[in-house]
């Protein structure tokens, strides 16, 4: 009885309707390779800020830098702290060998778990660099103060910056970080960066193209180009292959095999790209997967019996009917980063090994290589390169590992850059799933029952990072990423939410938002479905319905309501529809979307999006606002455009000629709206996602008077 | 073999010749703006200029530079600093990740440099090509407005 055993181990282990938090922390621990999980310390960030004998600060980012705009926050934070300008910033990206064991950058964390820790090590430095100053000053402390260039007495610059650094670099200690009391929460009247907007960090090398910024930037001497021989089809495996006819190819430079692992390596591109051509690879091809297959093996209407995971489960929900019962289904989709996975490995002369990798988790990345290869910790550096769009692609080892064994087998540095059929076939994508929603109301129209039964692909303990084992071993719990988002911030009587994670034969895991998106999407269909079955304004429905602790939420909601004039909008008619959504994400930052659909001869368009979005403290409102648009362009994606098709047992596209996203014209503007409703930063990089998708297919139902049970929607 | 690569002439090695441009300006070059985003023409992260014409140079083979001017997005700022289509691009701060936004600099530079009288029926032919995934759309249509404002300032 299998179904029992895994009920009965979540039981004793005490995960139940409320331990969505407790579950993601107990799961980790199974993954022995992941480095540890804590949140920063003080001590961590007594290593990240240093003044530099060249008079300029030094902070080292634990943290990827992935156009989320982490960077030039973190560089506002310390220099608003410190009092000195932007551009005596110096940040490093995460670098293995500078900082401590630092977490991935995921879930939105970054800003608030570092910000406030950057800004008690700038804090703490302010001190020393006065306290250090005194002393050879032979003056009181408190007749000194930090200015723009250094210690100032009265009007008079006393002691520059790189006359202070000249003796070397000025840290701090743990105790100093953990006794420092930092001005950014406790005096707004002092910020002269936080709360002011600017471009990304770097964004001068991005527009001229002066320097290496990406992976693909980084030439090492000697350095070959190298690629992995995959099967073609899901859960194929390589036979044999015959790389006779690549030795005519010139530049070719061999096959290197190694158990089950097979690579070429050639001196250019070109020629890698010609030997992968003429390679024969005899493949026994996997199951003969497609879309409908998969969608089968998640389609929630033939689960039997309760669904394994509890997630919330209050009241009795009784047996009338309910005013709504829907069934919605969403597919398989892609990252779709423009930048392919890249990665540059070096093998030292004492058998160190350095990687070059813009990656979402460093040490994950370290930790897995040095295991691999039977390596120290210390003997593996990895350099964090800014990433070419990350939405949790990046989360895992992939071209890292590869680029590695190639450059083990052939003795050379090695550059690997996958090509974008890898991309599609080899990496990891947004789990489908498909949810059932009953709801229903009062006649005061709130929401008085909730059934949400959901089935996905796995997220969070996605089978691209863990062997047969882990899945086996993970298989008795929930996984943390599909439930994300599942509870409900409308009050309901009677209330239950339960899941099942599937494994499928096609990879899945981590992709904006978790199972955020795709909860939120059901949630939000399923509540306009209720407003339109009652009669009710979706507006009036949700403020009456939204539990009442959730005062933030109810507050963005009016705002996005008020923006786009909701009361006052054009009455829906055929080729024009409004719709809004609303959501939560990790419980703590607060989104709410009104969109404008137009019917046009191409097909739905989007042509008008407000979006109100609380993520409390903004320490750069331009780097928010864009997050804010990227996931309502996401949003628009999903709604409209992204289904990676797999068909014959193989992901279809090759290409974005089969992977459309939304394009230029696709994307109306965007009006933002930010409010700081805590005085500390919440995150901002997934949030938005939980309102633009259901905002956009809640006016096409409002347009059609259809409500949208399956994404994309596609053609009009 | 020769090209003209950003307004310098530059001697291209024989037996790079069948060489995708897109890898002799990276590879052997050292170029960082161009960029591969996917090698056969769908996203036009690698767009460069050839002879006026915005191209996708991981499509075109070395020979079709051959003899005749190349710009890149190194090439784009002359001797009184940022080409106005960089300037509006930090002002209006479009870039997220950054990875594509080579390809939207050129390729709207190439369109307009063509045809300064572009309406939005022409930018979204040339535009809707060059792909964003982190969602810089409305930004890169602001970046557009301002970039034409500041040339018109200029002349």
């Amino acid at each position: 009885m299998p179904r029992l055993s895994r009920r009965r181990v979540l039981a004793a282990l005490g995960w139940g309707a409320a331990g969505i938090t407790a579950v993601a922390g107990g799961a980790f621990a199974l993954m022995p390779t992941l480095p540890p999980r804590r949140p920063p310390t003080p001590g961590d960030a007594a290593a990240w800020l240093s003044l530099r004998p060249d008079g300029v600060f030094e902070l080292l980012s634990s943290r990827a830098e992935m156009g989320q705009g982490i960077s030039i926050g973190m560089r506002q934070v310390a220099a608003d702290e410190l009092g000195v300008g932007i551009d005596r910033i110096r940040l490093v990206q995460p670098d293995t060998g500078l900082i401590p064991v630092a977490r991935s950058t995921v879930g939105s964390d970054a800003m608030r778990e570092t910000g406030p820790l950057v800004a008690r090590a700038a804090a703490a430095l302010a001190v020393a660099i006065l306290r250090e100053a005194a002393r050879r000053l032979q003056r009181p402390a408190g007749d000194l103060r930090l200015a723009p260039d250094g210690v100032m007495d009265g009007d008079a610059l006393v002691l520059a910056f790189d006359d202070l650094g000249a003796a070397g670099p000025l840290f701090v200690t743990e105790g100093e970080v953990a006794a420092a009391t930092p001005r950014l929460l406790a005096d707004p009247s002092g910020r002269r960066e936080v709360g002011r907007a600017r471009p990304t960090h770097d964004v001068e090398a991005i527009v001229t193209g002066s320097r290496p910024l990406y992976t693909d930037d980084v030439r090492l001497p000697g350095m070959v180009f190298g690629a992995v021989v995959r099967p073609r089809t899901l859960g194929g495996r390589i036979r044999a292959i015959d790389a006779s006819a690549c030795a005519a190819v010139p530049g070719f430079l061999g096959l290197h095999r190694d158990g089950a692992f097979a690579g070429l390596v050639a001196s250019r591109r070109s020629a890698l790209a010609r030997a992968m051509e003429v390679l024969a690879v005899d493949e026994a091809e996997g199951a003969a997967v497609d879309s409908a297959s998969l969608a089968a093996m998640v389609d929630v209407s033939a689960a039997v019996g309760g669904l394994e995971h509890g997630v919330l489960d209050d009241g009795d929900l009784g047996d009338d009917p309910f005013d709504v019962d829907l069934t919605l289904a969403v597919p398989l989709a892609a990252h779709a980063s423009i930048e392919p996975r890249t990665a540059v490995a070096r093998f030292g002369d004492d058998g160190g090994l350095e990687v070059w990798t813009g990656t979402q988790d460093p040490f994950f990345v370290r930790d897995s290589l040095a295991d691999a290869f039977g390596l120290s910790r210390a003997q593996v550096v990895v350099h964090g390169m800014r990433i070419g769009g990350g939405f949790g692609a990046r989360t895992i080892v992939a071209a890292e590992m590869e680029a590695a064994r190639l450059a083990k087998l052939c003795g050379r540095p090695v550059k690997v850059q996958w090509s974008r059929s890898d991309e599609f076939r080899a990496g990891f994508h947004r789990a489908p799933s498909s949810h059932r929603i009953r709801l229903s109301a009062d006649a005061a129209g709130r929401i008085t029952r909730w059934h949400h039964a959901f089935r996905s692909g796995h997220v969070i303990f996605t089978s691209a990072a863990m062997g047969p084992g882990l899945q086996f071993a993970t298989g008795f719990v929930a996984d943390p990423g599909v439930a994300r988002g599942a509870v409900p911030a409308y009050a309901a009587s009677a209330a239950r939410v339960a899941f099942e994670d599937v494994r499928l034969p096609v990879m899945t895991g981590p992709w904006r938002g978790l199972g955020a998106a795709a909860n939120h999407w059901a949630i939000e269909t399923a509540v306009d479905a209720l407003a339109r079955a009652k009669g009710l304004d979706p507006l009036d429905l949700r403020l009456r319905s939204i539990a009442p602790e959730h005062v933030r939420l109810r507050a963005v909601l009016a705002a996005a309501a008020d923006m786009a004039g909701w009361p006052v909008r054009p009455k829906d008619r055929p080729d024009e529809g409004w719709g809004l959504a609303c959501g939560i994400y990790k419980e703590m930052s607060f989104a709410a979307t009104v969109a404008r659909v137009t019917r046009t001869a191409a097909g739905y368009k989007v042509t008008g999006l407000w979006c109100a979005h609380d993520c409390g403290l903004v320490v750069n409102p331009d780097q928010v606002r864009a997050q804010v648009e990227g996931n309502l362009v996401w949003g628009i994606g999903m709604a409209l455009k992204e289904e990676l098709a797999v068909g014959g047992g193989r992901i279809l596209p090759e290409s974005f000629f089969d992977y459309p996203l939304p394009v230029l014209s696709d994307v109306p503007d965007i009006e933002v709206r930010l409010i700081e409703g805590s005085p500390q930063p919440t995150g901002a990089g997934e949030t938005a996602i939980v309102s633009g998708t259901a905002a956009v297919t809640n006016a096409i139902a409002a347009m059609t008077g259809r409500t949208v049970t399956a994404l994309p929607v596609g053609r009009a | 073999m020769r090209i003209t690569l950003n307004r310098r002439p530059v001697d291209v090695p024989d037996e790079l010749a069948d060489e995708p441009l897109l890898f002799l300006l990276r590879d052997h070059l050292g170029l960082n703006g161009p960029r591969f985003g996917c090698g056969v023409g769908s996203c036009g992260a690698c767009t460069v200029v050839i002879d006026g014409q915005a191209e996708r140079s991981c499509i075109q083979p070395a020979t079709a530079a051959q003899g005749r001017e190349v710009l890149t997005l190194e090439g784009l700022a002359g001797a009184g600093g940022l080409h106005p289509f960089q300037r509006a691009w930090i002002e209006e701060s479009v870039p997220q990740c950054g990875y594509c936004q080579n390809g939207q600099i050129m390729t709207v530079f190439a369109l307009l440099a063509a045809q300064p009288d572009a309406g939005a029926a022409d930018i979204k032919a040339a535009m809707d090509g060059v792909l964003c995934r982190c969602g810089t759309q409305p930004r890169i249509r602001r970046a557009i407005a301002r970039a034409r404002a500041l040339a018109a300032g200029d002349a």
